[in-house]
């Protein structure tokens, strides 16, 4: 659980009329009513004293846009909120914009919906990226805090723990576990479903193939990469060595000099 | 994530509390005819009665009285030529009653588009005849500035 944002769970009630009109409060842009809110609004210095709360229209019209955006072919907005901007906000204030982002994303769906339903086109489909690119970075802003706090309490990441098992093929997964009501010796049903490591002949000789192939790949890379300085050796027999010791770190070309491949097709100057 | 990794649910408290829900709802047009208010969503698939129910009670705070909820199947189609099949995805739907008091019609969002668009085609057909009559008076004075003259 979102430790940070346990002083914060109260505002879940309030968060209804908490103030789309202040995220709206870009004294820059006024543009759209609703989208506004979810987008943009970067320099606005919100406190709670500037919070006011404002009658919002509480029906199903939230699910639909404003109705001078209906018939539009564009409908102009802000950008994304970004990560720095959404840092310096409190956690109360990050719990409101998401739910007007929530309630921004639901709007644009139903909209969309609509619009593909009648054949018509939906205008400005990149609302609904913006809109995912804020949650996102919301999201990453919490998750932030959340390992701050979590270091700082217990020292530890406060993460969804993760191993790397081996799944059935015998190939290295991440492991993500989560809680269980019993525990794992008494989970009789678990014990005898999970597979413990893996064995069988089939499975050995997949994975000698597997890795072979892996081998081969790299393989085939290093030659390659090897024969293109020889070529290159050839051509330009005056080459600068500490060019292509940069250009393949993994190719010896000290040793390349040496080789007979690296002579071209000219008669080498004796004594100049 | 830890603010989407959940511990399982025990009975007593405190309960389990979402804080930042990633539900979606789509508020879409009742295919058959239905009651008044009767509401009609495309929800996340993970979404139960109850998460509907307390969605819109505690976010949009709306009076629900009932929900139910339907997995639509997504249409299977197979291909003319190749004959491969495709198939769409499955659709949560859930039908919300409201009070009975309540009524709901689907609003209509394109009546005045072709208004409107037959509009924007005679703005552009006049700024198009102005031009054909700003080119036919520098006929004769071809490369003189459109400020010039009147």
């Amino acid at each position: 659980m979102s430790s940070t944002l346990i002083k914060c769970f109260n505002l879940a009630k309030t968060v209804g009329n908490a103030t789309v009109k202040s995220f709206l409060a870009a004294p820059k842009q006024p543009l759209q009513a609703c989208s506004a809110a979810a987008l943009q609004t970067p320099h606005v210095q919100m406190s709670m004293q500037q919070m006011h709360t404002s009658p919002v229209r509480r029906d199903l019209m939230e699910f639909f846009d404003d109705k001078k955006n209906w018939s539009e072919n564009e409908v102009k907005v802000g950008r994304a909120w970004r990560t720095e901007e959404l840092r310096i906000k409190s956690n109360k204030e990050l719990h409101q914009l998401w739910f007007v982002l929530l309630k921004e994303r639901n709007m644009l769906l139903t909209m969309e919906h609509e619009c593909n339903d009648k054949m018509e086109i939906f205008p400005s489909p990149e609302r609904i990226d913006k809109v995912k690119i804020s949650m996102e970075n919301l999201e990453t802003v919490v998750r932030e805090r959340n390992k701050a706090y979590h270091l700082l309490e217990t020292g530890e990441t406060g993460e969804r723990p993760q191993k790397a098992v081996k799944n059935a093929f015998g190939l290295q997964v991440s492991y993500k576990s989560c809680e269980h009501a019993l525990p794992p010796f008494m989970n009789l049903k678990w014990i005898k479903s999970r597979n413990i490591g893996f064995g069988g002949r089939a499975v050995n000789r997949f994975l000698l193939k597997y890795r072979e192939k892996l081998y081969n790949v790299k393989r085939k890379a290093k030659n390659r990469s090897r024969n293109e300085v020889m070529m290159i050796l050839r051509r330009n027999p005056n080459f600068d060595l500490d060019v292509l010791r940069r250009q393949f770190p993994d190719v010896n070309v000290d040793k390349l000099c040496n080789e007979d491949k690296i002579r071209g097709h000219y008669v080498p100057k004796v004594g100049v | 994530m830890s603010t989407r990794w959940y511990p399982i649910y025990q009975r007593g408290n405190p309960q389990l509390r979402v804080f930042l829900p990633n539900f979606w709802m789509k508020l879409i047009r009742p295919t058959e005819e239905q009651p008044p208010n009767v509401v009609t969503f495309s929800v996340s698939m993970e979404m139960t009665k109850y998460d509907v129910r307390s969605y819109l009670e505690k976010i949009y705070k709306l009076p629900v009285v009932d929900v139910r909820t339907r997995i639509a199947m997504g249409e299977t189609k197979k291909d003319q030529t190749y004959g491969y099949i495709t198939k769409k995805d499955d659709v949560k739907l859930a039908y919300v009653t409201l009070p009975r008091e309540e009524s709901f019609v689907f609003p209509d969002f394109f009546s005045e588009k072709a208004e409107k668009q037959e509009k924007e085609e005679k703005a552009l057909d006049e700024s198009k005849a102005g031009f054909r009559r700003f080119l036919d008076r520098n006929k004769k004075r071809p490369g003189t500035p459109g400020w010039f003259s009147i």
